[in-house]
């Protein structure tokens, strides 16, 4: 009955924001925040296991953020991280240890306090061993002391860049209770369903197939906080159904493009309803070509660089990103200013060089024009990539490359990609994580074995590359550390192992009612205290 | 010769066979009507029909010929029916007419068979197939007529039992022909007429399912088809409708033309007897 209400009053909120569309945003911002009320969200997904100290996805993030807290959270502006629970952290000279100071008065969902043990606990029995980030960031995590309750200290066995630990914070340093913990086995433990943490709302129920609700934390460490008094994320697979349910108000806020983008322009009109591209810049996703340099072919640095200018980058951010993507240079986003290089060697769309390329390379055209034919394997994680798929098939064929579209599931691609490495072209979307050495530099480091995903199984082995990554990864000061991946960065662009052609992320659409949306990098994946519905 | 007349001289058969025989036509001069690859990229996205005199029916979100994407479509729309009905009436009128002729062991070991089939609904013994063997056209014909040919072969089956007994059956059993020969030269000619009556739903059936597997991605990705021009157009069902409702016309406009030509026969049949 509630959410009926609140659902003529949001209808009511709309029609007037669309009379006065000019002047009430600016009187909203004014407005007191108000206490109160039910967010109904969309989910499209409904993941078994919700604890994001073991599995840091965006999927696990949507709903257990708000649960379960990190150290720090991403902020725009300042230095780029805001204290959760840990108030501060500091890295010693020589990149053995970090120092984490931790909130007072803060106390688990079930009433027990919050401690350095709790951080020990989850650091090396939860990130360092089975997350699948931590795996790779914590690899060196020796142990963590804990000299008082406030205090945790963890000592790595190697020097680990304090710059790399700082990025990794927001999304790999989700804390869970020891208490509840100890002595299971973590993956099992009835707490991954029913979640116990010390953010600002609790685990209330889950009906599968149907919601997932959250309710205030009373007892939340900031005061006056949270806003509103529940969450509720109503799961519902059809994106036509999404955009609808958000036109009728049933519910006020889709996030992660649940919203096909063609449907953006259309809703964004709809009085009520606005279109958010803000607020993911913390979780960027790139559009990459993965090339198998075992083919003969492909191993051919010009035929790869062909392949690359053959790519119209703007077609594709307009026309498969409806304008909602950037054009792409290489492997670290233009939202990173830390590592980000802009005046690489690019390869910009030019057909006429392409065909040159691949006539020097030794690869003339047969009678039939086409000089030789490929495998092209598009991901199917999102509708882009398979789109791209498609098009990247059409941009090959004027260069004379005959591209067989192959269409797999999630696991099939997964396999044939990383593991048995029967593809020739694949479309990736990999994330860039703040960090280049979380889940990015494994995309161009050789010597990996078959079978890890998401990692260099292309065949392609730089010396020079492998050098520098390990520089990097060794490197304690943050100014050379940063040297080394411009240097990184260079090389990429030199040998194109892959090509990368844009960068994106994804799209909130919110009724005007919800305040407060997309107000810091990782907004989705947040913790949401400070979101309000206004009246 | 005079059956076909009978057809068309029924209202149905005249409608249904008359639209079958333009899509055929059009799937057959798709190549003349629109050379060139059908997925090429040819113009600005999602332009509306009749917008550009070059895309009739407008393009769609990469800038593809929605015309162009229909006459080629029907190609492997029309194609797979013609060919799944070919097969399960082949199939279906084999294993009907052993099964009916010889009896015994043999009908019941191939009619335990036909059950097993017929339990497991025809789309999703389709979808099993096509999961495992991959999305390749060969693994589409196989996997629809897997699921289709029960129910030519029970109509046989029929047929048969009953035509086994007349006495021409027993005159060339005693000048000593092999019981295949009489069962295949003699009995299935007679046996038809109920069968060709069910052609027509198997063709139905079988292209409503090709369109159906294409939707959810079953298809060769690198061939046009109706099912997935259907699938990458649900994305813009609200913004540019023609680019659903063109290819979700074409399957229905195929489908009742079959139907009807079905329905024609029947009527056809009935007022011959």
């Amino acid at each position: 009955m509630v959410v009926m209400r609140s659902t003529r009053r949001g209808f009511m909120a709309g029609t007037l924001a669309g009379a006065g569309a000019l002047a009430l945003p600016r009187l909203a911002r004014a407005q007191a925040e108000r206490r109160g009320g039910t967010l109904v969200v969309a989910a499209d997904g409904e993941p078994r296991n919700l604890n994001p100290a073991l599995i840091a996805s965006n999927g696990v993030f949507y709903v257990a953020s708000k649960v379960i807290e990190p150290l720090a959270e991403m902020v725009y502006g300042g230095d780029g991280l805001a204290p959760r629970l840990a108030t501060a952290w500091e890295g010693s000279a020589d990149g053995r240890s970090v120092r984490l100071t931790l909130r007072e008065g803060v106390t688990w969902h079930d009433g027990r306090p919050f401690s350095s043990a709790d951080v020990a606990w989850t650091a090396m029995n939860a990130w360092k061993p089975l997350q699948n980030l931590g795996r790779i960031v914590f690899r060196d995590l020796e142990a963590v002391d804990t000299p008082d309750a406030r205090t945790a200290i963890l000592r790595f066995s190697r020097p680990v860049p304090f710059q790399l630990v700082r990025n990794a914070l927001p999304a790999l340093s989700a804390v869970l209770p020891r208490h509840l913990y100890e002595g299971t086995d973590p993956n099992a433990n009835p707490a991954n369903a029913r979640l116990v943490g010390t953010g600002p709302f609790r685990f209330a129920e889950h009906r599968p197939g149907e919601f997932y609700r959250l309710e205030r934390n009373p007892a939340y460490w900031e005061a006056n906080r949270p806003f509103l008094d529940a969450i509720v994320y109503r799961v519902m697979p059809d994106r036509g159904a999404i955009a609808a349910a958000l036109e009728a108000n049933q519910i006020q806020l889709a996030a992660f493009s649940a919203v096909p983008l063609a449907d953006l322009e259309r809703i964004g009109k709809v009085p009520g309803v606005k279109v958010i591209p803000e607020g993911y810049e913390g979780i960027t996703y790139q559009l990459t070509v993965e090339i198998n340099h075992r083919r003969r072919e492909l191993a051919d640095p010009r035929v790869r660089r062909a392949i690359a200018h053959a790519i119209d980058r703007d077609f594709v951010v307009d026309t498969i990103f409806l304008g909602y993507a950037k054009a792409s240079n290489g492997p670290i986003p233009k939202f990173d200013a830390q590592f980000h290089v802009a005046d690489l060697p690019g390869t910009p769309f030019d057909v006429r060089r392409a065909n040159a390329l691949l006539d020097e390379a030794g690869f003339p055209r047969g009678a039939n024009g086409t000089r030789f034919a490929l495998r092209l394997l598009p991901a199917p994680w999102f509708e882009q990539t398979r789109q791209f798929g498609d098009y990247l098939r059409q941009a090959l064929r004027a260069v004379g490359i005959d591209a067989q579209v192959v269409n797999n599931d999630s696991a099939a691609h997964t396999r044939a990609v990383y593991t048995t490495h029967e593809f020739d072209l694949a479309v990736g979307s990999p994330v860039y994580r703040n960090d280049p050495a979380i889940s990015t530099t494994i995309l161009f480091q050789g010597g990996l074995p078959a079978g890890v995903p998401f990692s260099n199984q292309y065949g392609y082995d730089n010396p020079a590359m492998n050098a520098v990554i390990d520089r990097a990864a060794g490197a304690v000061d943050a100014a050379g550390r940063t040297a080394a991946y411009r240097a990184f960065q260079r090389i990429a662009a030199e040998d194109v192992p892959l090509v990368n052609v844009a960068e994106f992320t994804f799209i909130t659409v919110a009724r005007d009612s919800v305040r407060n949306v997309a107000n810091n990098p990782r907004w989705a994946t947040s913790h949401w205290a400070d979101t309000w519905l206004a009246e | 010769m005079r059956d076909v007349l009978a057809v068309l001289r029924t209202p149905e058969g005249a409608i249904g066979s008359g639209v079958l025989i333009l899509m055929v036509a059009a799937a057959l001069l798709a190549p003349v009507l629109a050379p060139g690859d059908p997925l090429a990229i040819v113009g600005r996205p999602l332009r509306l029909p009749l917008a550009d005199p070059r895309f009739p029916l407008g393009t769609d979100r990469l800038g593809r010929d929605v015309l162009t994407g229909l006459l080629h479509g029907a190609r492997s729309t029309l194609g797979t029916g013609a060919a799944v009905m070919a097969a399960a009436l082949l199939l279906g009128g084999a294993v009907g007419t052993i099964a009916g002729y010889l009896g015994g062991a043999a009908d019941e070991v191939l009619m335990r068979i036909a059950d097993a089939v017929q339990t497991v609904p025809g789309f999703v013994l389709a979808l099993a197939i096509v999961s495992v063997a991959g999305p390749t056209q060969p693994a589409i014909l196989l996997a629809l007529t897997a699921g289709a040919w029960t129910g030519p072969a029970r109509v046989v089956r029929a047929e048969v039992m009953a035509l086994r007994s007349r006495p021409f059956v027993d005159a060339s059993r005693l000048l000593g022909r092999h019981p295949l020969a009489i069962a295949f030269g003699g009995v299935l000619p007679n046996a038809l007429g109920p069968l060709l009556a069910l052609a027509p739903i198997v063709v139905a059936g079988a292209m409503l399912s090709e369109a159906a597997l294409t939707f959810l991605g079953l298809g060769d990705p690198n061939v046009a088809t109706w099912g997935a021009m259907i699938a990458e157009g649900r994305a813009v069902l609200r913004t540019a409708p023609h680019v659903i409702v063109a290819p979700g016309l074409a399957v229905a406009v195929a489908v009742l033309a079959v139907s009807l030509l079905g329905e024609g026969m029947q009527r056809a049949a009935a007022r011959r007897t």
